[in-house]
């Protein structure tokens, strides 16, 4: 029951660092609604949020604010890894790279990753349902795979 | 204007090389080589006949470092090329910030990525490093940071008074449109000093085009600016062209005009909706995406990408567009045009906006020149410079269209001119639909391994946001030896602390709308 | 000398409304997992730490604004009590006694108008 009320009212901060944040915009706008899914509002401060979207490249010098962002989230708190640059350091790795943090995993514990440079808002809709169902324990909309 | 310019160069500085170069081969028409003795005589020559500083670079070329200067002209087609050699040991060099502004940040960043030193530069702290990188990035060989360099580096700390207030505008902030942060330092609600502080982004593309090929590199331009990657993208793949040598067909060009404008309104809606936003009127921003989602359809459908499109190859384009392409940009523009009286109701009549926008971050010319800034923050501060005709490339020769200028440089003046922009565009549009003619849309033999000329290229072209210029030195392979890119949000940035000193909170907020920055295109 | 069951629903009110922020506070508390970082109780300033200490002298016109505002906080709190005896009473001085109170209220406010209180800068240039 909790679990419910968790789910269906994940509240993101808006936390776009680079062009994913673009997309996840989208997906909030008009024809890709996140709102459905309980998540319209998206809270600036972090104490009012419960999701946090890292949207775009994690460099060491924003690895700090990362952090100190992720811990005045309360718990429980979830993070969805979007994007290529978030999921794995994306197209900027390279020998000889100094400013990149390779996956926003090595900083923070991530639940859902949404691959995809950038991804398309329903990319992002999907991994948005499927920490529902991490939340939840059930699917809210039967998949692709169940459907066949 | 050349030729004076030239004969008056000569007479001035008599025992300087003056060399006059093919513009079409390299972007230039002069190419001028000094010592540092010269340097500020010369800056003060160009700054007298009112050119501005389009870019400081440096270039490591192994046995000496060398700092390229390109000063242009707002008014008539002349570009200088100024260049310094010095002795990669003990770089030093006078430095240009009390002639142009904008060789303050300029200098920065050399100083960061390849340890020049510019005496009389009053703050020299990371601009986008931080204390974690101990070497000097864009340098071929490994030189790591001195310790009293690092020391000056780090010794960022803005005055603390007993009555200001020290407040960080952070780099999670929904109005800096990106990671951006500025620290303010306020009085009451009034903004005394404004501290840009970028890097939050670097993603270190200037190094990864020096180690990857001219095609590998291709992706990455999408990504600079996302909201006008094509624009980003046509003029990285128009400036190998010409280093090259590629001829494009005519069918290609009208293509990528199209593909281009289409991008632009994308952009301007965006900018449109965010602005709006940030000002606190959130409606117009799920009409602008609405728009935008429509333009991204017929996009989508050729290129394959929504939005960090990569779809421009050497000698033409990577997929030929087909008749639902003609049809749906047709239906878009009609579309298009008639949601403007929407946005005329909406937006430009609203009283609120209107107040909050009229008189709020005066730019005057003046200051625009010695800034350097460009796109519709230079149109709106009331100098009427393109480059879509001012350097005409792809099919732009052979187009028509008005350029809209502003009268009073304030943030109003920019709104306009950016909705008269996204009008020129559909013009733009319509004529190269019109002049579409059958045919191949890349050449026969594209090549696979490119054969640059050596030397460089600086080539423009106007990006939603300003003038972008990409200064490529080649030395002959596939990779390039070095690559420039001359973003516009930098200069117009660099703007912002004098806009925003005495203004209040909120309306700082509305000038930094205003000059419509991207921020990874910034952070490069 | 009123009858004191009549405040019955006033105290009922308000021991609803301290149970219900009780219960707001309290559930969360006990329902939450529990995490700490290093900078959870810190304050937030966009992911930086903060410059500085909060405490410095500020400007003049937030505390006199502020003062305003508490002066017309309770001028409305006094209007309340008022409004729910005003229909019980048909005597028609009753108004005028309340209107010159609102009046005598109203002459400070047009007051701090005419100071510029109400008025604040658009751009100041001596900085």
């Amino acid at each position: 029951m909790l679990e419910l009320a968790r789910a269906n009212s994940l509240w993101p901060v808006t936390f776009g660092l680079a062009c994913c944040a673009i997309e996840m915009m989208s997906s909030a706008m008009a024809r890709f609604d996140i709102d459905r899914f309980g998540a319209g509002v998206f809270r600036p401060s972090p104490r009012q949020a419960d999701l946090m979207i890292v949207s775009g490249t994690v460099t060491k010098k924003m690895a700090p604010v990362l952090l100190t962002l992720y811990e005045q989230m309360p718990s429980p708190k979830w993070v969805i890894a979007m994007g290529n640059c978030a999921i794995s350091g994306g197209p900027f790795v390279f020998e000889g790279q100094y400013n990149l943090i390779e996956g926003v995993d090595k900083l923070v514990p991530v639940d859902v990753y949404v691959p995809g440079c950038p991804p398309r808002p329903e990319g992002l809709l999907e991994g948005f349902l499927k920490l529902e169902e991490q939340i939840t324990g059930k699917r809210r909309f039967p998949g692709p795979v169940e459907r066949c | 204007m050349l030729d004076i310019t030239k004969a008056e160069l000569k007479a001035a500085f008599a025992d300087l090389s003056i060399i006059e170069e093919d513009y079409c081969q390299c972007g230039y028409h002069l190419s001028v080589d000094l010592t540092t003795k010269d340097i500020l005589d010369v800056a003060d020559f160009f700054d007298e006949r009112h050119f501005y500083l389009a870019v400081e670079l440096g270039v490591d070329y192994r046995e000496y470092l060398e700092i390229v200067y390109i000063f242009a002209s707002h008014s008539s087609l002349c570009k200088v090329k100024v260049t310094l050699k010095l002795d990669p040991s003990h770089p030093a060099v006078p430095s240009l910030s009390k002639i142009y502004d904008c060789a303050r940040w300029y200098e920065r960043e050399i100083h960061e990525f390849y340890g020049v030193r510019f005496a009389g530069h009053p703050d020299m702290t990371y601009l986008f490093l931080h204390e974690g990188i101990d070497f000097y990035p864009l340098r071929k060989a490994n030189v790591p940071v001195p310790a009293e360099d690092k020391e000056l580096l780090s010794s960022f700390s803005p005055e603390q008074r007993e009555d200001a207030l020290i407040v960080n505008m952070g780099p999670q902030h929904p109005s800096t449109h990106g990671v951006l942060r500025v620290v303010l330092r306020m009085d009451g609600e009034y903004i005394e000093e404004a501290y840009p502080v970028l890097g939050y982004l670097h993603r270190m593309q200037e190094k990864m085009a020096e180690n990857r090929t001219y095609y590998q590199f291709l992706p990455n331009t999408g990504r600079m600016d996302y909201l006008g990657a094509m624009s980003f993208n046509l003029g990285y793949v128009t400036a190998v062209e010409r280093l090259v040598g590629i001829d494009v067909p005519a069918r290609a060009h009208c293509v990528r005009v199209i593909a281009t404008e289409l991008n632009r309104i994308c952009s301007h809606l965006l900018w449109v909706g965010a602005y709006l936003a940030d000002l606190g009127g959130l409606s117009p921003f799920l009409y602008a995406f609405d728009d935008r989602e429509h333009i991204q359809d017929v996009l989508e459908a050729v290129t394959g990408s929504r939005l960090t499109y990569c779809y421009f190859r050497f000698g033409g384009l990577y997929n030929d567009v087909d008749e639902a392409f003609i049809a749906g940009t047709k239906a878009v523009i009609a579309r298009m045009r008639g949601r403007f009286p929407l946005y005329e109701k909406l937006v430009s009549g609203n009283v609120i906006f209107i107040n909050r926008t009229r008189g709020i971050g005066v730019i005057t010319k003046e200051r625009a020149r010695k800034y350097g800034v460009s796109g519709p923050v230079l149109r709106g501060a009331g100098i009427g410079m393109d480059l879509r005709k001012k350097e005409p490339y792809a099919a732009y020769p052979d187009l028509n269209f008005e350029i809209p200028t502003g009268r009073n440089g304030d943030a109003l003046d920019m709104y306009h001119i950016r909705i008269r922009d996204m009008e020129t565009s559909l013009d733009i549009i319509e004529q190269a639909l019109a002049r579409l003619s059958e045919g191949p849309f890349i050449i026969e033999k594209a090549p696979k391994k490119l054969k640059p000329r050596k030397g460089d290229l600086y080539h423009v072209v106007e990006t939603p946001r300003g003038e972008l210029g990409i200064y490529i030195v080649s030395d002959g392979s596939d990779k390039p030896y070095r690559m420039k890119w001359r973003v516009p949000s930098f200069s117009n940035l660099m703007a912002f602390p004098e806009l925003a000193k005495g203004n209040l909170l909120s309306d700082a907020v509305a000038i930094l709308g205003s000059l419509d920055l991207v921020i990874p295109e910034i952070d490069r | 000398m009123t009858n004191l069951e009549e405040f019955t629903p006033v105290a009922l009110f308000s021991l609803v409304a301290i149970l219900f922020a009780l219960f707001s506070i309290v559930l969360p508390h006990l329902l939450a997992p529990k995490t700490r970082g290093e900078s959870t109780q810190g304050t937030y300033e966009c992911g930086i730490p903060p410059f500085g200490s909060a405490r410095v002298k500020y400007g003049i016109h937030y505390y006199i604004y502020a003062l305003i505002f508490i002066a017309f906080d309770v001028d409305v709190l006094y209007l309340f009590p008022v409004a729910l005896s005003y229909a019980r009473g048909e005597r028609i001085h009753e108004f005028y006694a309340l209107l010159s109170f609102v009046i005598i209220l109203a002459l400070a406010v047009i007051y701090a108008w005419g100071k510029g209180v109400f008025t604040w800068k658009r751009k100041i240039s001596h900085l």
